[in-house]
């Protein structure tokens, strides 16, 4: 049967969907040490069973190990997000412009702190990740309807948050 | 709401949220989410972690992926060897001539079709943490899942989310055509977001409205090249790269503006294709093609 036991096969497998549980563990805790300790757990864990775990099923393994560690975890920290400075024309922005996008910036953070742990995972693994629906739906192991949802009420709970209706 | 960001709405449906008072604000709401970003994952070093840690190889595999790994080594020793001659130390690099086309993998199987006088390059060894590549020219994007992937033109960073898009970015003309998924275009400090079916077009940095493409890839991928309003000036253009001839014109305004279709396989269909709606004549002259307009309309 197909296992995962290979140095090459492993590897590849590491480096594909690692980042991917940092950031989904990092965006449900806010907390960098908890992210790395996942990845750590998670894939040790699939090396000790590798020999029952085949390439395709190895990504949905690691996702669940992941989602299944911390479960009693009560409260998430606040979330450190940065903002990239993308390739902008700094000629047309005026310090107001400037203030305001850093205060719209705050309120997001603010908002997106206060969104129940699940929508915000969701809601950050699209945003930032880019990953789409079917995805998503993977890693938290709910289905593509579940996830649509959060996506739905994250966006209507961020806009209520910072436009303080 | 969550089928507005996946792209799935339908185009009436798409309308009537554009027209509503909550619209502006979750436009704003995802551009200033889509710059975040996740904390600096060291991916090797973690790496190194999990290997102190799984020392224990598995015991019914203790002997063979060892003499795999060293038969791997060897050719990997001899490979690298022998690309480090042969590959440019900045990157990669492919280029199309006149009447040429290309297609390429890239690292995370993601596939670039080039159309005709058109180079594209990337840093290959890059590529795991970020994907991004330059291009000049024309390509269709088929983009695997993953993290974001951008193309870089002179007209400003292509940026998108797992899809399929085609990117025209020639000296004065920048088209960005969406074909499933989600696409951002920086354009003059802000950005255009593109979901399927959409096209931003801007000619000499002005942005011209467009009626948005149908089908799953380019009209070029299929052997044709196909224009909406466009002006002359480009349709002689494209028609230069495709059969890589020479285009004249004597009394014709390369400003007007041409809609249709024109074979990139055979010239004389191709021409006749563009000279009977723009009601000009032309003339092949070896590798040259002259069109022009009588004095008087016969």
């Amino acid at each position: 049967m197909d296992h995962v036991c290979e140095e090459q096969i492993f590897s590849s497998i590491f480096r594909t969907h690692s980042k991917t549980v940092f950031n989904y563990i990092f965006y449900k805790f806010g907390n960098e040490e908890k992210a790395h300790d996942a990845v750590q757990e998670a894939f040790v864990r699939l090396w000790e069973n590798c020999a029952k775990v085949s390439p395709e099923k190895a990504k949905a393994f690691v996702y669940t190990v992941a989602n299944n560690l911390y479960l009693n975890v009560i409260k998430a920290e606040k979330i450190r997000l940065k903002y990239s400075e993308r390739d902008r024309d700094r000629t047309l922005e005026t310090p107001e412009f400037l203030l305001e996008e850093k205060q719209y910036r705050e309120k997001l953070e603010q908002a997106l702190d206060a969104l129940p742990e699940t929508q915000r995972t969701t809601f950050l693994l699209h945003r930032i990740d880019g990953r789409k629906y079917a995805e998503i739906a993977e890693i938290e192991g709910v289905s593509v309807k579940g996830i649509e949802k959060r996506m739905h009420l994250a966006l209507k709970s961020l806009r209520e948050q910072i436009e303080g209706i | 709401m969550a089928k507005w960001l996946s792209g799935e709405l339908s185009a009436e449906e798409l309308e009537r949220f554009k027209k509503s008072g909550e619209y502006a604000s979750y436009v704003r709401l995802i551009e200033t989410s889509g710059n975040l970003q996740a904390p600096a994952f060291e991916l090797e070093a973690a790496l190194d972690q999990l290997r102190g840690q799984t020392r224990k190889a598995p015991k019914m595999f203790e002997l063979r992926p060892f003499k795999t790994f060293l038969r791997l080594a060897a050719a990997i020793a001899l490979l690298i060897v022998g690309s480090y001659f042969y590959l440019n130390s900045l990157g990669t690099s492919v280029s199309t001539g006149f009447a040429q086309r290309s297609e390429l993998k890239l690292p995370d199987r993601s596939e670039v079709f080039l159309n005709a006088d058109t180079k594209l390059s990337f840093n290959e060894k890059k590529w795991e943490n970020s994907r991004e590549l330059t291009l000049d020219g024309e390509a269709f994007f088929k983009v695997a899942k993953g993290e974001r992937f951008t193309v870089s033109t002179v007209h400003g960073p292509v940026s998108v989310l797992g899809t399929q898009f085609n990117v025209e970015a020639r000296e004065d003309y920048f088209e960005v055509s969406c074909f499933e998924g989600l696409v951002r275009v920086a354009h003059k400090g802000g950005e255009v977001d593109l979901s399927a079916g959409s096209t931003f077009l801007a000619i000499d940095g002005k942005r011209i409205e467009t009626e948005g493409t149908r089908g799953i890839q380019p009209t070029w991928m299929e052997d044709e090249s196909s224009f909406e309003s466009t002006p002359l000036k480009y349709v002689f253009a494209e028609l230069e790269r495709q059969f890589n001839v020479r285009v004249n014109t004597q009394n014709v305004d390369p400003r007007m503006l041409f809609t249709g279709t024109f074979d990139n396989t055979d010239l004389e269909m191709a021409l006749k294709s563009i000279s009977t709606p723009s009601q000009t004549l032309y003339r092949i002259e070896g590798d040259n093609v002259l069109f022009y307009a009588g004095n008087n309309s016969q």
